[in-house]
C-alpha cells in the first residue's frame, strides 16, 4: 500500500516538474522569483537538503558495511542507494540553478582550485564515484576487500562535503548571518542527522517484514534522529541567541525574518512544530518508534523540517539588503529582498522529488537492497 | 553679481526641497572663496580628466591605477549616470551597474535627501573573485574586475560573496518582450525588439547579440569603469553625463592627477572600511 502511495506521488511530483523543466529550459531563469539580491533560492536550499541526505545517508551506511555493527547488518546498500539517489537531486536542483549548466566542464578543466564550489564540485564527483563502487562492490563481492578501504575514503569524503557546504556559506563575511565559524562543523551534523531520517523512513516503510532486527533498527534509528534533532535544535538556539545578543544590524534582521518576518510559518510551523517537535514526541516513544508507519511518518516529517531549514539559512541572509536605500535604489525584474518560490521553481523541486522517490524505489527493486544478504538478492 | 545677491538669488528661486538640500552647504560658506578651491573654477575638470587619461594610456597598463572619486557633496540625485550606464552598456532590465542609493534624512522642518552613487567599488581585496569556480571574474592587470562572459556558469557566487550589492545576473529580460506588436510600426516584442537584441553595446571590447542561452544572458554582470571607453581615451559614461560634475575618474598612480588630489583630502571616505576589501572608489563628504 505504500509503495503504491510512493509511486503515485513520485509519478504525479514528477508530472508537475516535467512543466518545470520545460520551462526552466525554454524561458531559462526568466520565470524564477529569486533575482540579483536575493540571489539563491529554492533550489539552493533543496541542494543544500539533497546533498546533506546523500553525505548523511553514506555515513550511515558505514554503520553496516564499514563498521560491521550487527544489528545494522544489511542496511549498508540501501542507505548507499538512497545517498546516491539524493547526491543526482542534488545535482540536478543546483545544476539547473546554475546560469550556463553545460559549462560545467569548465569546473573540472579551467577551475579555481581555491573556490570552494571547485573543490565541492570534485568533491561530489569524486563521492559519486565511491558510492557506485561501493554499492557495487556491497551488491556483488561483499567480501571484497576492497570494501571497506573504500568505504573509509567515502566517509570521510562525506564528510567533507558536507562540510564545504557549511563554509560555502560561512566564508561570506559580508552575510553576518551565515558567516559562523562553526558552519564546516555544524553541517556535517546537520547531514548526519538527515541521513538517519532518510534511513529511518526507508527502513520503516519498506524494510522485510520477516527482518527479526527491524523493530531494534527502528528504536535504534528513532533515537538517535532525535538526539541529532535535539543538537541541531541546539546549534540553532546558539546561533540565534548569540546573534540577537550581539545586535549586529544585518545578523540581527536576519534573525528577526526568521522568527517573526516573512518565513515566521515555515519556521514556526514547518521546521519546528512539524518537522521537530511532533516526530519528537513520537520517537522517544518505543511503541510508536518500533511502528512501521509511525516511524516511516515521523521520518518524513524530519525531512521536511531539514528541507524547510535549509531554506531558512539561505533565504534570510539573502533578504537583508547590503546598503539600506538599496531597496529603492533602482527597479526591474528581479530587483527585489522579498522572495518566495515561484511556480516554476516549485515543480523544478517537485520533479527533483519526483526523481528522487521514483530512482529510490525503482532501484530498491531492482536491485533487491532490502534482502539481509547479496546473496539473497 | 556680489555675492549677498547670489545668495539671495539662489533662496529666492530655490524650492524648498531643492533648499533644504543645497542649505548645510551654503550655511557659513563664502562662495567666492569656495569658487577659488573648486576643481571647476580653473577648467572644465572633463577637460582635465581627459588630459589626465590619455597621459596615463601612454603607460603601461599595470602602472595604472584606476579609481573614481564622488563627490557626494555635488550629487542632486538625477541618476542622470544610471541611465548613462544603462544606455552605454546597453543594459537589459533588471541589470544595473551605477544605481544612486537615496535616502531621505532628518525630521521636518529638517529634511534632507541623501545621494550615493554606487558603481562596482573595484576592491583591491575583493572577496567576489576568489569564491568564483572558474576564473571568470577576476581583477584584470589595470585593477579592474572583470567578467569573462564566456567563462561564467552562473552560479551567482561571487553576487553572494559581494558586500556592496555590485553585481546582478541577467535573467534574460527583455524591454520589449510580451509587447504587443503593430504592423507597419517598430513597435513590439518583434519589431522593437530587433533594435534591442541587436549587437550595439560594446562592452570588453566585445559585440554581442542579445540571444536566449547565449551570454551574457546568463551570467553575472557589473561594472567594469567602461574599459571600452577608457580603452580609446574616453572617461567612464557615468563621469561624462554626471550633471553636477560629482564623478571624477583617473590614474591614482599619477601624483598630478585629479583624483590623486582629491584621494589626499581628510573628508574622504570609502564604503564598509571595516571589511578590509579597499575599494576604489572614494566618496568626498
Amino acid at each position: 500500500m505504500i509503495k503504491k502511495l510512493a509511486y503515485l506521488v513520485g509519478g504525479l511530483t514528477l508530472l508537475f516538474g516535467l512543466w518545470g523543466f520545460y520551462d526552466r529550459f525554454a524561458y531559462g531563469h526568466q520565470n524564477a522569483n529569486y533575482g540579483s539580491y536575493v540571489v539563491w533560492g529554492l533550489w539552493v536550499a533543496m541542494y543544500l537538503f539533497f546533498a546533506g541526505v546523500a553525505a548523511g545517508g553514506f555515513m550511515v551506511s558505514t554503520l553496516d558495511l564499514l563498521f560491521g555493527v550487527k544489528i545494522f547488518k544489511g542496511t549498508g546498500r540501501i542507505a548507499l542507494w538512497g545517498s546516491l539517489v539524493c547526491l543526482v537531486a542534488a545535482l540536478i536542483s543546483i545544476g539547473l540553478d546554475n546560469g550556463h549548466l553545460f559549462r560545467i566542464w569548465k569546473v573540472y578543466l579551467q577551475g579555481n582550485p581555491f573556490s570552494l564550489l571547485f573543490q565541492m564540485v570534485w568533491g561530489y564527483t569524486l563521492f559519486g564515484a565511491i558510492s557506485v563502487v561501493a554499492l557495487v562492490l556491497a551488491s556483488r563481492q561483499p567480501n571484497n576487500p576492497w570494501l571497506k578501504p573504500v568505504m573509509a575514503v567515502g566517509l570521510v569524503v562525506s564528510f567533507f562535503i558536507s562540510g564545504a557546504v557549511g563554509a560555502l556559506l560561512g566564508v561570506n563575511a559580508s552575510r553576518p548571518f551565515w558567516h559562523v565559524g562553526l558552519f564546516p562543523v555544524q553541517f556535517p551534523v546537520f547531514s548526519l542527522a538527515s541521513g538517519v531520517a532518510m534511513l529511518l523512513t526507508a527502513l520503516a516503510f519498506f524494510g522485510r517484514e520477516d527482518d527479526e532486527n527491524r523493530p531494534q533498527q527502528l528504536w535504534i534509528l528513532s533515537l538517535t534522529s532525535v538526539i541529532l534533532l535535539i543538537v541541531k535544535l541546539y546549534f540553532m538556539w546558539a546561533d540565534y541567541s548569540q546573534s540577537m545578543y550581539g545586535n549586529v544590524p544585518m545578523n540581527v534582521q536576519a534573525v528577526r525574518q526568521v522568527l517573526f518576518g516573512e518565513y515566521w510559518w515555515a519556521f514556526w510551523i514547518l521546521q519546528l512544530l512539524i518537522g521537530s517537535l511532533i516526530p519528537l514526541v513520537f520517537l522517544i516513544q518505543r511503541k510508536f518508534a518500533t511502528h512501521n508507519h509511525w516511524a516511516g511518518w515521523m521520518g518524513i516529517l524530519m525531512l521536511v523540517g531539514y528541507a524547510v531549514a535549509r531554506g531558512l539559512i539561505i533565504f534570510p541572509a539573502l533578504t537583508v539588503p547590503e546598503l539600506e536605500a538599496l531597496v529603492h535604489a533602482f527597479s526591474g525584474p528581479h530587483l527585489t529582498f522579498h522572495y518566495f518560490p515561484s511556480l516554476m521553481e516549485w515543480a523544478v523541486t517537485s520533479g527533483t522529488i519526483g526523481i528522487a522517490i521514483l530512482g529510490f524505489l525503482f532501484g530498491s527493486e531492482k536491485l533487491n537492497l532490502f534482502s539481509n544478504t547479496p546473496k539473497e538478492a | 553679481m556680489s555675492e549677498p545677491k547670489e545668495a539671495a538669488l539662489l533662496s529666492k528661486m530655490a524650492s524648498e526641497v531643492f533648499a533644504g538640500m543645497i542649505a548645510p552647504a551654503l550655511e557659513n560658506a563664502p562662495l567666492i572663496q569656495a569658487a577659488e578651491d573648486d576643481v571647476l573654477a580653473k577648467e572644465d575638470v572633463l577637460v582635465r580628466m581627459e588630459r589626465e587619461l590619455k597621459r596615463a594610456l601612454e603607460k603601461s597598463p599595470a602602472e595604472r591605477r584606476w579609481v573614481m572619486v564622488i563627490d557626494l557633496r555635488r550629487c542632486i540625485g538625477c541618476h542622470a549616470c544610471t541611465i548613462g550606464c544603462v544606455a552605454e552598456n546597453k543594459l537589459p532590465p533588471g541589470v544595473v551597474y551605477r544605481p544612486v542609493l537615496t535616502e531621505e534624512i532628518g525630521k521636518y522642518p529638517h529634511v534632507a535627501y541623501r545621494f550615493l552613487p554606487k558603481p562596482c567599488l573595484q576592491c583591491e581585496n575583493a572577496p567576489c573573485t576568489p569564491v568564483c569556480p572558474v576564473n571568470a571574474t577576476y581583477t584584470n592587470e589595470e585593477g579592474v574586475i572583470v567578467v569573462d562572459y564566456d567563462q561564467c556558469i552562473g552560479c551567482r557566487a561571487c553576487i553572494s560573496a559581494c558586500p556592496y550589492a555590485s553585481r546582478t545576473f541577467d535573467f534574460g529580460v527583455n524591454y520589449t518582450d510580451k509587447t504587443v506588436d503593430r504592423l507597419t510600426m517598430v513597435l513590439g516584442s518583434s519589431e522593437a525588439g530587433k533594435y534591442e537584441t541587436a549587437g550595439t553595446a560594446f562592452e570588453y571590447g566585445e559585440r554581442r547579440e542579445r540571444q536566449q542561452h547565449h551570454s551574457p544572458i546568463g551570467n553575472v554582470r557589473k561594472c567594469h569603469f567602461c574599459l571600452h571607453r577608457i580603452k580609446v581615451g574616453i572617461l567612464p559614461a557615468c563621469t561624462t553625463t554626471c550633471i553636477g560634475r560629482a564623478t571624477y575618474f583617473g590614474d591614482a598612480n599619477d601624483p598630478d592627477a585629479l583624483v590623486s588630489e582629491l584621494i589626499a583630502k581628510p573628508n574622504v571616505m570609502r564604503l564598509k572600511e571595516e571589511l578590509g576589501t579597499e575599494p576604489r572608489v572614494y566618496y568626498l563628504l
